[in-house]
C-alpha cells in the first residue's frame, strides 16, 4: 500500500492546501510535500524489485498492489501499481523536485497562493501515478490529469503571453495523447487479452502479436502502425523536433516552479512512455524498422535544438531549447537498444530533471531580483548575487556534461551504449554526430554566462538587486548535491536501472 | 617501500580538501586561504617524492579503487562487460610528473602570496579555492590508470582554467578569454571523447596498463589481422588514436587549436605559470606519453603528431618575434615548446619528449613567475617598450629570468638545450632514414633560431638599456615570497639537464642517462610502459650521418646551438642598446601577418560568429515561422483560443480549477465505489 499512501498524501494534501488560507499555503504545502519525499526515499532503500515490471519473467515488481476495478464488457480495468528500477528513480525525482519547487515558489508567487500550491501537489500526485501505474487506463487517467493543473499554473500565474502558451501546451499535448490513446486501444483489441494490465498486454504482444485485423492491418504491419502512432503521440510530449514548439512558449510564460516541474518531470513522461510502451512492448523487428529514422530525428533534435538555444537572447528560452537538445540524447540512447544506451537514457531522464530544475531555479532567482531575463539587459550579475550566480555557473557546467556531475555520466553512458550498438546501423556515425552537441551546448551557455553574469555590472532597473534569501538558495544546493552525488557514484541508481533494462533487450527472441 | 602507496590518493585529495577549506572558510583565514593551499600542495609534493622513492626502489602501484559504472558491452568486442573505474597508476612516468606538478603548484601558491595578496585583491578565497581544485584535477589526471578517468580530470582541468582565466570577471576581456579557452579546448575534447567511446567500444577496456589494457588488445588485434568497425585494425587504431589526439591538440595548444592560449593571458600571471608549465597545457602532451604504446602501433598517427609538432614549433615561434607584451611573448613560446615535445614524441623520442616536458615545466614556470615579478616591479605594466634597465634594480629577478631565458633559447649548459637537442637528434636520425621526416626536423631546427631571437629580444627590452618609463625608473619592491620560487626554479633550469646528458653520455660512453634509464624501467616499472618496450613496437628505422653516432650527435648539436646563438646574437645587435627601437618595419608585409597571428583568430571568430551564429539565427527564424507556423495553422490555436480565452478571467479560472480538482477526485471515488474498492 506504499504507493497508494504516496499518491494519497499528495492528493489529500492538495485538497487541504487548496482550502487553506493564502498566508500559510506555501509553508503548509512544503510540510505536506516532505511526506511523499521522505516516503519515496524510504522506497529507494526498501526497494526489493528485480527485472522489468512489464516483463515479469522471473522478476518481481516492487510495492505491487492490484485490485480489479471496473469490468468494461469483457475487459477488466484494474487499480494496478508497482515500481521497478526504471520507474522508482523517476518517482523519487518527482517528489524531491516538487518539494524544492514549492520552496522556490515562496518568493515569486504572491497571488492566490493556496490554489497555486494545491495545484502543485495535485500535479505531484498524478506524476507519481504516471510512473507507478501498470494498467493502461489507470496510467492514462494520471497522464491526462497532469495536464490540467499544469495548464492552470501557466494560464494563471504565467507571464504576459500566458494564455496563448497555456492553450497551446494543452491542446497540442492533448491531441497527441488522443492519437496515442486510439492507437493503443486498437492494439489491445487486436490482441488476445481481456485486460489493460500492461504486463499482460506486453506478454500477448511479444508472444503472438496482433491476432485480428484492424482497418485492414494485421500482424506486423498493425504492430508497426501502432508503434508509429504511439511514437508520434509521445514525441510531442518529449518533445522531439519538429513537435517541440509548444515547449519554449510554455517555459517562457510559466512561473519558475512550473518550469521546474515541466522540464524536470513532465518531459520525462514522454521519454518514460516511449521506453515503457514503444521500446518494451514491441518486438525487435518492429523497432528496428524505425531505427534509422528515429536515430536521424534524435541527431536532429540534439543539433537543431542546440542551435536554436544559441540564437536566443532570453535566458529562460536558452534553457528551454537546451531541453530539446538533451531529450535528443535520450532518444538516441533508446534506439541504440543496448544496456548502456537504454540505461543511459533512463539515467539522463533523472539527471536532466535535476539539472534543468536547477537551471530554471537559478534563472528564476535572478529574475526575482532583476525582473528581466534578457541577456542584452544584464551584465555583471556575479557582483551583486555571487551565490546565485555561482549556482548558475555550476548548473551550466553540469548541463555541459562536466565529469563528476550527473550530466556527464548520463551522456557518457548514452554515447558509449550508442557507439557500439549493433542494433542500429551506422551507429558510430549517428553517435559521433550527436556528440557534437557537447560543443554547441558549451557555446551557448558560456556565451550566456559571459553576457549576463560577468563583465562590469550594468542593469537599468528600479528594483533593489541584492543577495537572494536563503530559501531561494537552499533548494539549489540540494539539487547540486544530488547532481554531484550521482556524477561521482552513478551506481546509486544505475544498478537498478540496468536491472530493469536488461529484460527489455533480451525479449527479442520470444516473439 | 610499498607501504608508501597507501597514501597515493592523498596526493590529489589534499588539494581537493584545500579547495573546500578555502572556499568555505577562506575569508576568515589569514592570507585568505593561501595557507590551506600551501600546506596541501606541500603535502602533495612530499607524498609525490615518496612515490618517486618507492618507484626508484623498484615498486609500481596499480590499483583500482572504485567502480564508477559497470555494464555490458554492445557486441563489437569479445569482452563480456566493461567496468569504468577510478584507479591509480604510479610508474616512473607518472611519479615524475606528480613531483613536477606538485612542485610547480606549491611554488605558484607561495608566489601568489606576494603577487595576489599584496594588492588588496577581492575574491582571494575564490582564487585559492580554484588553484586547489586545479591542482587536484591535474594530479588526479596524472595518476589516472585508465583513459576515461584521464578524460574526466582532463575536463576538470579545463573547467579550472576557465574559472582562473576569468578570475577578474569584472572586466570585459577576461570572461571572453575564459570562454574562448574553454570552447576551443572543448572542440578538441569532443574528438577526445569520441575516441574514448570508440576505444572502449572496440576493446572493452580503457586501462592504460595491465594484461587487458587497450594497448595490449590493440596489439593483439593488429597481430590477428582483425577487422574492427569495418576497418582493418591499423586504420581503426589510427582513427581512434587521432580522435584522442584532438583533445591533446586543444589542451596543448597545437596548431590549429592554439588560439586560446595567448588570450588566456587575461588571467593572473601566477595562473599562466601554472597553466603553461604544469597543468592545462602539459596535460595534452602528457597524455600522448601516457598512452604512447597505442600511438606506437600506428605509423600514420605518429607521423601526424611529429608534423603537427614541428609545424607548431616554427609557426608559434615566428609570431613571438613581433609581440610587445612580455606575457604574449611567453605565451607563443609555450605553444612553440609544446610543439617540440610533440615533434619528439612523434619521431619516437619518448624520452626526449618527456625530458623536455620536465625541463620546460621548470623554465616556463620560472619565466612566467619572473614576468609576474617584472609586472610587480613595473606597477602592472606589461608592455616591454615601457620597461628597460631593470637589470640593476632587481638583480634576483634578472638573473633568475636570464637562467630561464637561456634554458628556453636552448643555450648550453642550461636544461632546455639538452632536451631540445635530444628531440632534434631523434628527428634527424629518423629523417635520414625516412626522408619525409627531414621536413619536420627542419621546421624544428629553424624554430631554434626564432626562439633564440625572441627570447633575448624580451630579455634585452625588459632588463637592459635605459628605463623607458617612470615605472621602470622607480620599480616597486618585491618580497621573499616572490624571490624564493624564482631562485628554486632558476637553479632547476640550470641543472635539470643533468637528468639526461645524452650527447655527453654517448660521446664519452658514460652511463649518465638517468632519465632514459628511469623511463626504461631500470629502477622499476611496468614492462609494457617502458621506453625499451615502446622502442620494439615503433615502426621506425633510423640512420646516422656517415654511419657514425658521434658525427651525427655533434653535427646536430652544432646546428641547433649555432642557430640559437645566431638568433640571440641578432637580438643582441638590435635590442641590447641604450635606446632600442622597433625594427619590425623591416619585415614589411610580413609584420602585419605576424602581428595578426596569421589571421588565425579571424578565421575562428568568423567560424563562430560569421557561420555558426547566422546558421543558428536562420534555424530560429525557420522554427518560429515554418514549424511553429504549421502548428498554429493546423490547430488554429490562435483562432479558437482567443474567443475561448475571454472566459478565462481571473475569478472564473479559480472556480474552474477548483471544479476540476474536485471533479477528478469525485470521479476516482465514484469509480472506486463502482469497482467495489471500498468493500
Amino acid at each position: 500500500m506504499m504507493l497508494e499512501l504516496l499518491i494519497g498524501v499528495a492528493l489529500v494534501g492538495a485538497l487541504v492546501t487548496f482550502v487553506a488560507p493564502n498566508r500559510i499555503a506555501g509553508k503548509l504545502a512544503f510540510a505536506i510535500s516532505l511526506v511523499p519525499a521522505a516516503l519515496s526515499i524510504y522506497l529507494l532503500t526498501a526497494f526489493d524489485g528485480s527485472g522489468n515490471a512489464l516483463l515479469a519473467d522471473g522478476g518481481t515488481i516492487a510495492f505491487e498492489s492490484s485490485v480489479e476495478w471496473i469490468q468494461f464488457g469483457e475487459y477488466t480495468i484494474s487499480w494496478f501499481v508497482g515500481l521497478d528500477g526504471i520507474s522508482l528513480p523517476l518517482v523519487v525525482l518527482t517528489t524531491i523536485l516538487t518539494t524544492l519547487a514549492i520552496v522556490s515558489s515562496w518568493t515569486p508567487i504572491d497571488d492566490r497562493e493556496s490554489q497555486f500550491y494545491g495545484l502543485v501537489l495535485f500535479i505531484e500526485a498524478n506524476l507519481i501515478g504516471v510512473f507507478a501505474a501498470l494498467d493502461f487506463f489507470l496510467w492514462f487517467i494520471f497522464w491526462e490529469a497532469v495536464l490540467i493543473p499544469m495548464y492552470l499554473l501557466i494560464g494563471i500565474w504565467g507571464g504576459p503571453r500566458r494564455k496563448y502558451a497555456a492553450i497551446k501546451f494543452f491542446v497540442y499535448t492533448n491531441v497527441a495523447s488522443l492519437v496515442m490513446f486510439g492507437a493503443f486501444i486498437a492494439l489491445v483489441f487486436s490482441l488476445d487479452v481481456t485486460t489493460f494490465a500492461l504486463p499482460e498486454v506486453t506478454a500477448a504482444m511479444l508472444n503472438g502479436g496482433p491476432q485480428t485485423e484492424i482497418f485492414g492491418l494485421g500482424g506486423t504491419s498493425l504492430a508497426s502502425a501502432v508503434f508509429l502512432a504511439m511514437f508520434l503521440g509521445f514525441a510531442v510530449k518529449v518533445p522531439i523536433v519538429p513537435f517541440h514548439t509548444w515547449l519554449p512558449d510554455a517555459h517562457v510564460e510559466a512561473p519558475t516552479p512550473a518550469s521546474v516541474l515541466l522540464a524536470g518531470v513532465l518531459l520525462k513522461m514522454g521519454t518514460y512512455a516511449l521506453l515503457r510502451f514503444n521500446f518494451t512492448m514491441f518486438p525487435d523487428e518492429v523497432i528496428s524498422t524505425f531505427a534509422i529514422p528515429i536515430a536521424v530525428i534524435a541527431v536532429i533534435s540534439v543539433i537543431y535544438g542546440a542551435l536554436l538555444a544559441l540564437a536566443q537572447t532570453d535566458l529562460k528560452r536558452v534553457v528551454a531549447y537546451s531541453s530539446v537538445s538533451s531529450m535528443g540524447y535520450v532518444i538516441l540512447g533508446l534506439i541504440a537498444f543496448t544496456q548502456f544506451g537504454v540505461g543511459g537514457a533512463t539515467f539522463q531522464m533523472v539527471s536532466h530533471g535535476l539539472i534543468s530544475g536547477l537551471m530554471f531555479m537559478a534563472v528564476g532567482v535572478i529574475y526575482n531580483a532583476t525582473h528581466t531575463r534578457m541577456l542584452t539587459d544584464m551584465s555583471g550579475m556575479a557582483d551583486k548575487m555571487p551565490i546565485a550566480v555561482g549556482v548558475l555557473i555550476a548548473g551550466s557546467f553540469a548541463y555541459m556534461g562536466l565529469p563528476l556531475m550527473s550530466g556527464f555520466a548520463a551522456e557518457y553512458f548514452i554515447f558509449f551504449g550508442a557507439f557500439g550498438s549493433e542494433f542500429l546501423e551506422y551507429a558510430p556515425i549517428f553517435t559521433a554526430l550527436a556528440m557534437f552537441g557537447i560543443v554547441i551546448v558549451a557555446g551557448y551557455l558560456l556565451f550566456a554566462l559571459q553576457r549576463a553574469v560577468f563583465g562590469p555590472y550594468e542593469l537599468e532597473t528600479d528594483y533593489d538587486v541584492g543577495r537572494a534569501p536563503l530559501h531561494d538558495i537552499a533548494p539549489m544546493f540540494v539539487l547540486l548535491a544530488i547532481i554531484i552525488a550521482l556524477g561521482v557514484a552513478p551506481e546509486l541508481i544505475f544498478d537498478m536501472i540496468t536491472d530493469a533494462v536488461d529484460p527489455i533487450l533480451e525479449h527479442g527472441g520470444e516473439s | 617501500m610499498e607501504e608508501f602507496f597507501t597514501y597515493a590518493p592523498a596526493i590529489a585529495l589534499l588539494p581537493l580538501a584545500a579547495f573546500v577549506v578555502a572556499l568555505v572558510f577562506g575569508d576568515a583565514m589569514p592570507k585568505k586561504g593561501a595557507i590551506a593551499g600551501i600546506f596541501a600542495t606541500a603535502g602533495s609534493l612530499g607524498l609525490s617524492l615518496l612515490m618517486l622513492a618507492a618507484v626508484a626502489s623498484g615498486e609500481v602501484h596499480h590499483e583500482t579503487y572504485y567502480e564508477w559504472a559497470v555494464g555490458d558491452t554492445a557486441g563489437h568486442t569479445a569482452a563480456e562487460g566493461i567496468a569504468f573505474t577510478f584507479g591509480i597508476l604510479i610508474d616512473p612516468l607518472s611519479a615524475l610528473m606528480l613531483v613536477i606538478v606538485s612542485l610547480i603548484a606549491l611554488l605558484v601558491h607561495v608566489f601568489s602570496l606576494g603577487y595576489m595578496n599584496a594588492e588588496g585583491e577581492k575574491g582571494l578565497p575564490r582564487y585559492y579555492a580554484e588553484l586547489g581544485l586545479f591542482t587536484f584535477s591535474m594530479l588526479a589526471f596524472v595518476f589516472a590508470d585508465n583513459l576515461l578517468m584521464a578524460f574526466m580530470f582532463f575536463e576538470l582541468v579545463g573547467l579550472c582554467s576557465y574559472l582562473l582565466i576569468g578570475f577578474w570577471f569584472r572586466t570585459k576581456s577576461a570572461p571572453s578569454a575564459a570562454k574562448k579557452a574553454f570552447l576551443v579546448t572543448r572542440f578538441g575534447d569532443y574528438f577526445f571523447l569520441v575516441g574514448v567511446v570508440a576505444i572502449g567500444a572496440t576493446f572493452g577496456t580503457l586501462a592504460f596498463a595491465g594484461d587487458g589494457s587497450f594497448v595490449a588488445e590493440a596489439e593483439a588485434a593488429l597481430d590477428g589481422g582483425e577487422t574492427l568497425f569495418g576497418f582493418d585494425a591499423e586504420t581503426w587504431i589510427t582513427i581512434t588514436g587521432l580522435l584522442v589526439l584532438g583533445g591533446v591538440i586543444g589542451k596543448s595548444a597545437q596548431f590549429p587549436l592554439h588560439t586560446w592560449l595567448p588570450d588566456a593571458m587575461e588571467g593572473p600571471t601566477t595562473v599562466s605559470a601554472l597553466i603553461h608549465a604544469a597543468t592545462m597545457v602539459a596535460a595534452g602532451v602528457y597524455l600522448v606519453a601516457r598512452m604512447f604504446g597505442y600511438y606506437a602501433l600506428s605509423p600514420s598517427a605518429l607521423a601526424i603528431i611529429a608534423f603537427v609538432g614541428g609545424f607548431t614549433a616554427l609557426f608559434a615561434a615566428t609570431m613571438a618575434v613581433v609581440k610587445d607584451d612580455i606575457k604574449q611573448v611567453l605565451a607563443y613560446s609555450t605553444i612553440s615548446q609544446y610543439g617540440y615535445m610533440m615533434l619528439g614524441l612523434g619521431v619516437g623520442g619518448y624520452v626526449a619528449g618527456v625530458f623536455h616536458l620536465m625541463n620546460h615545466a621548470f623554465f616556463k614556470a620560472l619565466l612566467f613567475l619572473g614576468a609576474g615579478a617584472v609586472i610587480i616591479l613595473m606597477h602592472h605594466e606589461q608592455d616591454m617598450w615601457k620597461m628597460g634597465g631593470l637589470k640593476n634594480k632587481a638583480p634576483v629577478t634578472y638573473y633568475t629570468f636570464l637562467a630561464g631565458a637561456l634554458a628556453l633559447a636552448g643555450i648550453i649548459p642550461f636544461s632546455g638545450f639538452w632536451s631540445k637537442d635530444e628531440i632534434l637528434y631523434d628527428a634527424i636520425i629518423l629523417g635520414l632514414e625516412s626522408n619525409v621526416f627531414l621536413a619536420a626536423y627542419a621546421m624544428g631546427l629553424l624554430a631554434v633560431f626564432f626562439t633564440g631571437f625572441y627570447t633575448f629580444r624580451m630579455v634585452f627590452l625588459t632588463f637592459h638599456g635605459e628605463p623607458r618609463s617612470d615605472a621602470a625608473e622607480d620599480p616597486h619592491g618585491i618580497g621573499w615570497s616572490v624571490k624564493a620560487p624564482l631562485v628554486v626554479l632558476g637553479v632547476l633550469s640550470l641543472v635539470a639537464g643533468v637528468a639526461n646528458l645524452a650527447p655527453v653520455g654517448k660521446l664519452l660512453d658514460l652511463d649518465i642517462m638517468f632519465l632514459e634509464g628511469w623511463l626504461d624501467g631500470e629502477y622499476g616499472g611496468l614492462e609494457e610502459l617502458t621506453y625499451g618496450f615502446y622502442g620494439d613496437m615503433l615502426p621506425y628505422e633510423t640512420a646516422l650521418i656517415g654511419g657514425s653516432e658521434e658525427t651525427t650527435l655533434l653535427v646536430a648539436a652544432a646546428l641547433s646551438l649555432g642557430l640559437a646563438f645566431s638568433g640571440a646574437g641578432l637580438a643582441w645587435k638590435l635590442y641590447n642598446v641604450p635606446e632600442p627601437t622597433e625594427h619590425t618595419q623591416r619585415l614589411g608585409g610580413a609584420r602585419d601577418v605576424l602581428r595578426s597571428n596569421y589571421y588565425q583568430d579571424e578565421v575562428q571568430v568568423w567560424l563562430a560568429e560569421g557561420v555558426t551564429l547566422p546558421v543558428a539565427r536562420a534555424a530560429d527564424r525557420f522554427d518560429q515561422t515554418v514549424i511553429d507556423g504549421v502548428v498554429n495553422g493546423v490547430s488554429s490555436v490562435s483562432l479558437f483560443g482567443s474567443s475561448w480565452l475571454k472566459r478565462i478571467q481571473t475569478g472564473l479560472v479559480t472556480n474552474y480549477a477548483a471544479l476540476l480538482v474536485a471533479g477528478f477526485i469525485g470521479l476516482l471515488l465514484v469509480l472506486g465505489v463502482y469497482g467495489g474498492w471500498f468493500l
